[in-house]
Parts: C-alpha cells; sequence; structure tokens
C-alpha cells in the first residue's frame, strides 16, 4: 500500500549535496566556457588593479618602515660654503654629546650617490659643468634627544651658522610617504571595490544565461519537489569559484609583473627600485585579494538567483 | 485525496479555464480526465500540483489545503506526487541511469540507494536494459516509460499524466497505460488527462469530462467486456 503524505517541514541538506553542488558547478563553467572567461578575466582585472595598489602602498610602507628605526638629521651647506665654514659647523656638532654620531658626506660623494640611485639619469649630471649637490653632515640621534629641549635650541643654533642652508629631519618626508602610501591604499581601494562592482554584476549576467540554459532542468526540479537550495546551489557555487578562480589569476599575474619587473629593473641599489620592488605582498593581503574575488562571485551569483523565482 | 469546491482559474478578464469545478477522488482511485484541447485539463492538474493558484475556490489534497499552503512547503508536498507530461521532459544530456538519479540526488536519497533504486522502477517499466542510454538514444514509448519511472522513483502517493500517450502510437499508449494500472494497483492514486477517448472506452475507471472549463459529464466507463490484466484498457485486441 501506498505510504502516508510526508510531514510539510523543511528537509534536511543531503550529505552529498555540497560533492553535487560543486560537480554542477564546474560542468556548469565548463558548459559555458566563453561567458565563465569573461566573468573570470573581469574579475581578475579588477583584482590585478587594487593589488597593484597594493603592492606600491605595501613597498611605500616597507621603506618608511626599514627608515623609522633611524632618527637622522641632515645638515645641507649652500653649494658654495668654505671649508672654513663646514669646519665651523662640525665644530659646533662636536661641542654637543647627542651630535657626536656624525658622517661627513662631500659634494663629490653627494654625486655620486645620485649616480647609483639615478643610473638612469646620471649621464644628465654629466651635461652640467658644475656639481649641483651640496656638501653634508648626516648625524644619527637618539629618540630621547629629539624630544629635549636642548634639541630646538642645537638646531636653531646649526640654522644660523654660516654656510648652513638648511637642517632637515628625515621624519618629515617620512610622514609624507605614510601619507602617500595611504592615499594610494585609499585610492586602490575604491578603484578595487568599483571594479569589483563592475565584476560582480558581470558574473551576474553570467550566472543569468546559465540559468536560462537550464530554464527546462530547473522547471523539472521543482516539479519533482526539489528545494530552492538545492536549486540555486550550484549557481552560487558557480559564481564564488569563479571568483575564486579570478583572484587567484589576479595574484598569480601581479606576482609574475613583479617578479618580471624586479628582475628588468637591475639591482643597483636605485631609490626607485628599493621603494617600488623591494617586497611583494604578505600571504594576508593575497589571501585578501582572492577572498575579494570569493566575495564579489558569491554577490554576483546571489543577485542573479534571487531575482529568478520564475525559472 | 484530491478535493475542488468551486473553483474557478481565470487568467486575465476575458480568458478562463475553470469555471466553478467541484469534484473529489478518493484514495487509490484511478480516474480519467477528458475532454477537447483547451478544455481545462491541464490547468486542473497545474492546480493539482499548485504550480498555479486558483481564483476563488477551494482545493484540498490529502487534507492540506493548498490556497493556504506555504511557499517554502511546496517542495516536500510534491515529492508526493509523480508527474507525467507528453514531451517527457527528459534532460537529453543525462543518461536515463542520471535522469533518475538526479532526482534521487534533489530528493535527498543517499547516492549509495540510487542505482538500486532506479533499476527497480526500470524494471517496474521494463527498461532495465536502457541504464546508461541516453534519451535520444530512445524510442518515443521508451522515452515515456523512462518518464514515468522519474515520477514512480519517489513512490508517489498520487500519479498524474497529461497526456502521457499523447505523442504515442496506440499499441504503445497501451504500455504505457498499464504501467499506470500497476502503479494504480499499489497503492497510489492516479489522475490521467487525455483527450483520446478511445483508450478510456473500456478502461472501467471513472472518467470526468471538462468542456470549456466545466465539468460536463461524470461517469464510470463500463468494459464492453470481462476486463484482465492483459485487457484491462482494453488495449490487447485493439
Amino acid at each position: 500500500m501506498a505510504r502516508e503524505f510526508s510531514r510539510l517541514e523543511e528537509p534536511k541538506v543531503p550529505s552529498g549535496t555540497l560533492t553535487y553542488f560543486l560537480r554542477e558547478a564546474l560542468r556548469r563553467i565548463w558548459t559555458s566556457k566563453r561567458s565563465s572567461f569573461v566573468a573570470i578575466s573581469m574579475i581578475a582585472m579588477s583584482l590585478f588593479i587594487l593589488g597593484t595598489f597594493m603592492l606600491i602602498a605595501e613597498n611605500l610602507e616597507h621603506a618608511v618602515a626599514q627608515w623609522q628605526g633611524k632618527s637622522r638629521i641632515n645638515v645641507y651647506f649652500e653649494t658654495d660654503a668654505t671649508p672654513q665654514q663646514i669646519r665651523a659647523a662640525e665644530q659646533i656638532l662636536a661641542s654637543h654629546g647627542e651630535l657626536a654620531r656624525r658622517n661627513f658626506v662631500s659634494k663629490n660623494q653627494a654625486l655620486d650617490r645620485f649616480r647609483a640611485y639615478f643610473s638612469n639619469v646620471s649621464d644628465l649630471v654629466g651635461q652640467i659643468d658644475e656639481n649641483p649637490f651640496p656638501a653634508s653632515f648626516e648625524i644619527e640621534v637618539t629618540q630621547t634627544y629629539l624630544q629635549s629641549r636642548a634639541f630646538d635650541a642645537h638646531m636653531n643654533e646649526l640654522r644660523r651658522s654660516a654656510g648652513v642652508e638648511q637642517v632637515q629631519f628625515d621624519w618629515e618626508w617620512l610622514a609624507e610617504l605614510r601619507r602617500l602610501a595611504r592615499i594610494i591604499n585609499i585610492v586602490g581601494l575604491i578603484a578595487g571595490v568599483v571594479l569589483a562592482i563592475a565584476a560582480a554584476f558581470t558574473i551576474a549576467n553570467v550566472i543569468r544565461l546559465t540559468m536560462m540554459l537550464y530554464r527546462e532542468e530547473i522547471s523539472i526540479m521543482r516539479l519533482v519537489g526539489a528545494t530552492e537550495r538545492i536549486i540555486r546551489g550550484p549557481f552560487i557555487v558557480e559564481g564564488m569559484l569563479q571568483g575564486t578562480i579570478g583572484g587567484l589569476a589576479a595574484a598569480a599575474l601581479l606576482y609574475a609583473a613583479f617578479s618580471t619587473a624586479k628582475q628588468m629593473i637591475p639591482p643597483t641599489g636605485s631609490l626607485l627600485w628599493g621603494f617600488l620592488f623591494s617586497t611583494f605582498l604578505p600571504w594576508q593581503k593575497v589571501a585578501a585579494l582572492v577572498g575579494g574575488g570569493f566575495v564579489a562571485g558569491w554577490v554576483g551569483s546571489w543577485l542573479s538567483v534571487r531575482e529568478r523565482d520564475d525559472l | 485525496m484530491i478535493h475542488f469546491y468551486h473553483v474557478t482559474k481565470k487568467f486575465d478578464r476575458y480568458s478562463t479555464a475553470l469555471h466553478d469545478v467541484t469534484f473529489h477522488i478518493e484514495k487509490g482511485e484511478f480516474i480519467f480526465l477528458t475532454g477537447a484541447s483547451g478544455a481545462g485539463k491541464s490547468t486542473l492538474l497545474k492546480l493539482i500540483l499548485r504550480q498555479m493558484e486558483p481564483s476563488e475556490g477551494q482545493i484540498v489534497v490529502n487534507g492540506r489545503n493548498l490556497n493556504a499552503m506555504k511557499r517554502s512547503q511546496l517542495p516536500l508536498f510534491r515529492r508526493d506526487i509523480g508527474m507525467v507530461f507528453q514531451d517527457f521532459k527528459l534532460i537529453e544530456r543525462m543518461t536515463v541511469f542520471e535522469n533518475l538519479s538526479f532526482i534521487l540526488t534533489v530528493l535527498n536519497v543517499s547516492p549509495k540507494e540510487h542505482k538500486k533504486k532506479a533499476y527497480g522502477v526500470l524494471r517496474a517499466v521494463n527498461l532495465q536494459h536502457k541504464l546508461n542510454a541516453y534519451p535520444l538514444q530512445l524510442s518515443g514509448g521508451e522515452q515515456q516509460r523512462v518518464a514515468i519511472a522519474r515520477a514512480l522513483i519517489n513512490d508517489p502517493l498520487i500519479l498524474v499524466g497529461d497526456e502521457p500517450t499523447g505523442n504515442l502510437d496506440p499499441d504503445l499508449s497501451a504500455e504505457i497505460l498499464q504501467i499506470f494500472a500497476d502503479a494504480n494497483l499499489r497503492g497510489s492514486t492516479v489522475v490521467l488527462a487525455t483527450h483520446d477517448r478511445e483508450l478510456i472506452r473500456n478502461s472501467g475507471r471513472r472518467v470526468m469530462t471538462l468542456d470549456h472549463g466545466r465539468i460536463i459529464d461524470e461517469k464510470v466507463a463500463v468494459p464492453e467486456r470481462p476486463a484482465s490484466r492483459d485487457t484491462l484498457f482494453g488495449f490487447a485486441s485493439s
């Protein structure tokens, strides 16, 4: 005899459901290869751009962190400062114990440094008759001294000394660099979010197309009593897979571009090289990039399945 | 089992598919719905499956008022009903086994049981040897038998057929109806819509005739000669 009617409770998720979602999602991606490729490319491109901004900001922050430990004062002389004026300034430095750890950089040494840092443009300097770089003192100081009253007094004394053009503190341009890194991070984040939203909509459209392809199957599934979770699951997983593959592709492309650029620019100790190509993104940020793709894919597919009740 | 109380279904102001229809189908009954194309047979079946809602009136299936049924309750409600269509609605990219296994997956049946259940139900429609064939490699009659196997795989309480023999020749139609009769013998209530009066003539079953959305006749088709298993529907000699 026939059994009794089922109780109308929400059925449990079957044990093999996740495998079914994954298998179906992969099959659907394969069936709609071209549109899936477009969706994955869009996600990859968006995250690559975001990743590029993140990489630049990361390297700037890295440079700032490297310099942060060192508190340094630079005393620059006028280009026509006489040796007597330089000696007078050195006597001021010598008279204060806190300024004793100093290093003199002559005009020629400054020129040599420039040539090493900016090897690409060093020829320009040769075209100028006179060495344009000033001599200077680089002085390592302690944090305690920086915060002391004596510090301001000593700096003013140095500034008043004949032949001294400028007394500069490292932390001023470090703060500028930090600000620049922050701006790059924000701009990258805005650009990345805008592009990720566009990519999510692309994924949504691709999923809509796939749903149209599977219209017949979906109607059969509804008639035999498939729950919405079972019907929509493979489409959601499809979007998440597309997003994750896009994220992984972006991370791989970024690493390939970083490695290639690092190899192409000779490691001459150039300042630019040191700034931009010293380090790749840490794994947490790479994971965030891939996670961004996952989320964009999930949002895109969720947008498309929630509006298609008729299918 | 199935009760319609003054059910009217309007699609718009000018198009009414069913007019004030009232009828009752008892548990274990085998009933034919007949009438010309456009008489309202398919609409009535869709209302039983709650594919659409009535404009007026009440529908009760096994004690459940379909008008009050929540959307979230529909999947489980439909699992008790097997549906067979004129155009089979098989998934062409899947083999016979996959078409059945696919349904078992969505019905939450453990993958370990898929082969056993599929084989059992295919044996009931005499297609166990076509387990790995694709629908397009099968004849129309075979495809319909697979569709019936799919409808039977969850041991439905109600088996609904919408013109299941519409695309088949008389011999194949007899075979298909025999499968429905067997399901009925196993306890399923069967509601079969067909406009082929020849099929119904000697069935010995209740026949409800629709015309322009109204029930115009309701009677039992009396067999012209005593029914046996082979001649239950009067096709063996036709």
